[in-house]
């Protein structure tokens, strides 16, 4: 690439900037969004499902029975609700209600005389990622049920859990860490995405095809002007997982900024990829969505783990940078990992960054070219 | 149908489908959308990795580690210089550490320990870590004893609608309201804003039309798009991942009808607000990403503090994600298909007037 | 409404933004079949005038007839009887001649029938040869604005208003413009008219001259001229050399009132005859009519200057 101009690519820059200056609304939203939309998700997503309502149908009515019934209403997670006969599945039918617990008559009895007894649990299962969450309570339950009923049963290997790295399974802590790069690397993308297509549009890009400006100096001059904004952004949203969550910081924080830049600057490209290839607004903003937000909402294991995919789906993720970062910022967060622990997804980062922004260059440089 | 309904809904056609990648976008991109999202999520806590720092002598340590690996859960994870870093490191999601001389001799002592690091990065994955666990130590100890200690109170589990808990069945209904999303209401926004910001809505005030026919004419089209979408999309649903239709179809399309045009509707208000097609995507966003997340696509609405759960009741998408699991997977019960149709219809209804009320028939 | 009534009544017209008058208190008429210009820099109020003519913004103050109509119903009877050809929007780029007259008929509720007829009959008129399927983006700029005046002229207006028809399209095409806009105008049409080409002002019936909001003068071209240079305007050609002096001591003189240079001469309003050829040093001049831009020079900046 011959020629590249710094002069030339900071001036693209400076009016770039002195454009982002005179749109307020743009601005705040690059910069307040992102703390905003953590800051009320991370108080409002908590996975640990509390106060499930559960239907009881107690068809023995006995003291054992009614003691059973207190494990379950004791516990921080159920909210019995009494039900009669046949009104339990009924109940589930009614979205409030996601369990149901019958107790067979003769429970006590059988429970004396032959030393067990079964009841049933049934569990709506529409509401996939609760049942989950509900199962795997009912194993604790279950031995408080046999504590406060049976004989305590000698258990043969007792587990001593260390959760490490989030001891009291805040899921906060998990879920602030990723919402910011999800938000981040959403509104970046379509940060950049309309500005290439705008000028398209209103024919300002036919000006600069008339300078001798070259392709990257177009791209480092656009880019720079929103890597910083991305940045501060970034900052805040740091402060806010910090101060606000209360979010542990135990890695390097020159590791966190130095791959946000990267990052930040590979999210920008791809918007700006797409501005350059559509040259349409409409469906520069279609395809930012497409290739940005469901991947990066749902593709990057911000909620859906990567490890639960089939192979095919965690190879093709390897291709996108936001599940790389995220992987960066979970470990530098809540693991104090370090750049060897981190090798291989800063590699990674910064190889689809090249990528990106080599595209970026190519794609303007065919246009650009009489 | 009005003349002037019927023009404006030709050039809108034709200025959004001439372009064939805006075909494409429109068409075809859903179902490739939902085939991807559909075949790769799941909520399922599988892949575990799993390192057991069992001696090669330790019988029952290196049982467990046999009946862990041969369930579907767990996979073996490295060892990478001690128990916690190989958690940190990620090269190990569960590290089992028995206690010293072997768990064999500990169980043997009648004094059973076992040690174990679970990576509570992921919160969720960590509890079902544990409880999987559980089980298989349950079973190992079992096949140990001659007489299993049942244990006297047994819950026995049944999971109804979904007893595979298979997460397709349960998240293709949110893939498929996510998609929908964004067909309708940043793309109307942005319609609106680009007449406007080409200048063109000066030319079409000055033509003796009613506010309604330009409005309506404007987003028709979008809704006629979407609703195209909607039967590819269920089919897709069906052919690929079994996603039954339990209820009746025509409470499936009044309820997609009424979001899709609840949607539009959002998006010419969000319209009203912008003065360019960016400040149109713009807004878009700022409704669509919380609108995403508080509509229990992700993750549960019951497990949100009240406050929040609350909000979600504006949600459009949140009404329509609940209508199409309970219609898809359930046969729609009536009380719950109308209280969330209801919501929806009202959700319409104000979005509608507001854009109507903020919409200027002049310049000023 | 008898057949003499005006097509345009303005009185006390204001149009406001916050504290910034557009418009300040104009009043003029316009009769039927006239071609009316409104000249003025940029920013003199003229696109403001024309937008509340058309219905598209309400005014702060006074009273609008167009038509016969005015705007108690919110202007839609004005909107019916107007055709409109914005500053900034001319065609749909991305849709072709045909469709883009098909939506204008649709936007003023005309049958297929009709529409086909007076397609017949504009294209004949703007001498239109290229297929209709033609994509708009795919035209040259002077055929648009043609075509563009076709679509505002399709529903048959009484009161036709173009905003800057001729910006940026080449002298040529202005010319053969024109010429349409007289057509136009004989078959009984009122146009209204924003340009600030001196040249093209030149054309109208009558001209309205607007500057900061206020219409300074009103009247036909001819008029203008003569009550802006009551005396003979002559055109001096300069000395070779001490052009700055020479000026001066000229001036001074009194012979002439009002130096203007025009080009590489100048322009002056002759006082005193006998006085100038000593004062202009023999310097060679011609008696010459004013030009509407000595008019407007006059009027506007002569003020100033």
């Amino acid at each position: 690439m011959k020629g590249f101009v710094l002069t030339r690519a900071w001036s693209i820059a400076r009016k770039e900037v002195r454009h982002v200056r005179r749109d307020p609304f743009t601005l705040t939203m690059a910069l307040g969004l992102p703390v905003v939309m953590i800051v009320f998700f991370g108080y409002a997503i908590d996975f640990n499902v509390k106060n499930v309502r559960i239907a009881v149908v107690d068809q023995d009515r006995t003291p054992s029975s009614r003691a059973l019934q207190n494990v379950f209403s004791s516990s921080d997670y159920f909210q019995t609700v009494p039900a009669d006969g046949r009104d339990g599945i009924d109940l589930l039918d009614n979205e409030n209600t996601k369990a149901a617990l019958y107790i067979p008559p003769g429970f006590q009895t059988d429970l004396t005389r032959k030393g067990a007894a079964s009841v049933q649990v049934v569990l709506d299962g529409a509401d996939n990622q609760t049942t989950g969450v509900i199962a795997s309570y009912l194993g604790g339950l279950q031995r408080a049920a046999n504590d406060r009923l049976a004989v305590a049963v000698p258990v043969p290997v007792r587990l001593d859990t260390r959760f490490l790295f989030n001891s009291e399974l805040n899921s906060r802590w998990f879920i602030v860490p990723g919402l910011s790069v999800v938000v981040i690397g959403i509104l970046s993308i379509l940060l950049t995405a309309l500005t290439v297509a705008r000028e398209w549009e209103n024919g300002s890009m036919e000006l600069l095809l008339s300078t001798p400006v070259r392709p990257l100096e177009i791209v480092v001059g656009k880019l720079f002007p929103y890597s910083v904004l991305g940045l501060f952004s970034l900052a805040f949203v740091y402060v806010a997982a910090r101060l606000v969550f209360g979010v542990p910081f135990r890695g390097s924080h020159l590791l966190f900024a130095g791959t946000g830049l990267v990052f930040l600057t590979t999210v920008l490209a791809q918007g700006l990829l797409i501005s350059v290839i559509t040259r349409q607004q409409l469906l520069a903003m279609q395809l930012a969505n497409i290739s940005g937000m469901m991947p990066n909402l749902l593709l990057s294991g911000f909620i859906f783990p990567i490890e639960s995919m089939p192979a095919f789906f965690q190879t093709l993720t390897m291709g996108l940078a936001p599940r790389w970062f995220m992987y960066i910022v979970r470990g530098v967060f809540l693991k104090g990992a370090g750049l060897f622990e981190m090798g291989v997804p800063i590699i990674a980062l910064c190889a689809i960054n090249v990528a990106i922004v080599a595209l970026a260059v190519k794609k303007f440089k065919t246009d650009l070219e009489p | 149908m009005n003349v002037t309904l019927r023009g404006f809904m030709k050039k809108e056609l034709i200025q959004t489908l001439r372009d064939p990648r805006m075909r494409i976008v429109m068409f075809a991109v859903p179902m490739l959308q939902l085939i991807v999202f559909g075949l790769a999520l799941s909520n399922e806590v599988k892949n575990i990795r799993l390192v057991g720092q069992f001696a090669p002598s330790d019988v029952v340590g290196q049982r467990l580690v046999r009946n862990a690996l041969a369930s579907t859960w767990f996979i073996p994870g490295q060892e990478a210089g001690g128990a916690f870093e190989s958690v940190r490191s990620g090269n190990a999601h569960v590290v089992l550490v028995p206690p010293p001389g072997g768990l064999t001799r500990s169980v043997a002592r009648g004094d059973g320990r076992l040690q174990v690091l679970i990576d509570a990065g992921n919160a969720v994955r960590a509890r079902s870590i544990e409880a999987y666990l559980q089980r298989i130590v349950a079973e190992t100890m079992a096949q140990e004893a001659a007489v299993a200690p049942k244990p006297a109170v047994d819950f026995s589990l049944r999971v109804l609608f979904n007893p595979s808990m298979e997460t397709s069945l349960y998240l293709v209904p949110g893939v498929m309201v996510m998609i929908l999303t964004l067909l309708t209401i940043i793309v109307t926004s942005m319609a609106i804003a680009r007449e406007r910001e080409m200048g063109t809505l000066e030319m079409l005030i000055s033509a003796p039309i009613r506010k309604w026919e330009l409005l309506v004419g404007k987003t028709l089209p979008y809704v006629i798009i979407a609703m195209i979408d909607v039967p590819l999309i269920l089919l897709a649903g069906w052919l690929l991942f079994g996603v039954p239709v339990a209820g009746s179809l025509i409470e499936l399309f009044l309820a997609s009808f009424v979001f899709i045009c609840a949607a539009v509707a959002v998006g010419t208000v969000i319209s009203t607000f912008a003065r360019n097609q960016q400040q149109a995507m713009m807004g878009g966003m700022i409704f669509m990403m919380p609108a995403i997340l508080l509509s229990g696509i992700m993750y549960p609405i019951e497990s949100m503090p009240q406050a929040i759960s609350w909000l979600s009741q504006l949600d459009p998408l949140r009404h329509f994600v609940t209508l199409l699991r309970n219609i898809l997977l359930k046969g729609g019960d009536p009380l719950v298909v109308a209280k969330h149709l209801g919501a929806l219809l009202g959700l319409a209804a104000v979005a509608i007037a507001v854009s109507a009320r903020r919409f200027r028939n002049t310049l000023n | 409404m008898s057949g003499r009534a005006l097509a345009v009544e303005v009185e006390g017209l204001t149009v406001s933004f916050g504290d910034f008058k557009a418009v300040d208190d104009i009043s003029f008429s316009v009769r039927p079949g006239e071609i009316f210009g409104f000249l003025g820099a940029n920013g003199a109020g003229k696109t403001t005038t024309i937008r509340v003519l058309c219905g598209v913004l309400v005014p702060a103050r006074g009273r609008v007839l167009v038509a016969g109509h005015d705007f108690s119903d919110g202007g839609w009877r004005i909107k019916h009887q107007v055709g409109y050809m914005s500053q900034r929007f001319t065609l749909y780029n991305d849709l072709s001649v045909a469709e883009n007259l098909a939506f204008t008929a649709s936007l003023r509720k005309m049958s297929a029938e009709k529409t086909a007829a007076r397609m017949t009959e504009l294209f004949a008129l703007i001498e239109f040869d290229r297929p209709l399927t033609t994509r708009v983006s795919d035209l040259p700029g002077g055929l648009k604005q043609e075509l563009s005046l076709a679509a505002a002229l399709l529903h048959e207006p009484s009161v036709v208003f173009l905003d800057e028809p001729t910006a940026g399209v080449s002298p040529a095409s202005r010319r053969r413009f024109w010429d349409l806009i007289r057509r136009v105008s004989q078959k009984g049409v009122t146009v209204f008219v924003t340009t600030h080409y001196m040249d093209e002002a030149e054309e109208c019936d009558r001209i309205a001259l607007m500057r900061a909001g206020k219409i300074i003068a009103l009247d036909s071209p001819a008029g203008l001229k003569t009550s802006a240079f009551p005396e003979k305007l002559i055109e001096i050609e300069a000395p070779a050399e001490n052009v700055v002096e020479w000026r001066r001591a000229l001036a001074a003189s009194g012979a002439v009132e009002g130096i203007q240079p025009h080009g590489m001469r100048f322009h002056a309003v002759l006082k005193d005859p006998e006085r100038f050829s000593a004062a202009s040093k023999g310097a060679r001049w011609r008696e010459i009519r004013p030009s509407l831009e000595d008019v407007f020079v006059r009027l506007v900046e002569g003020d100033d200057r």
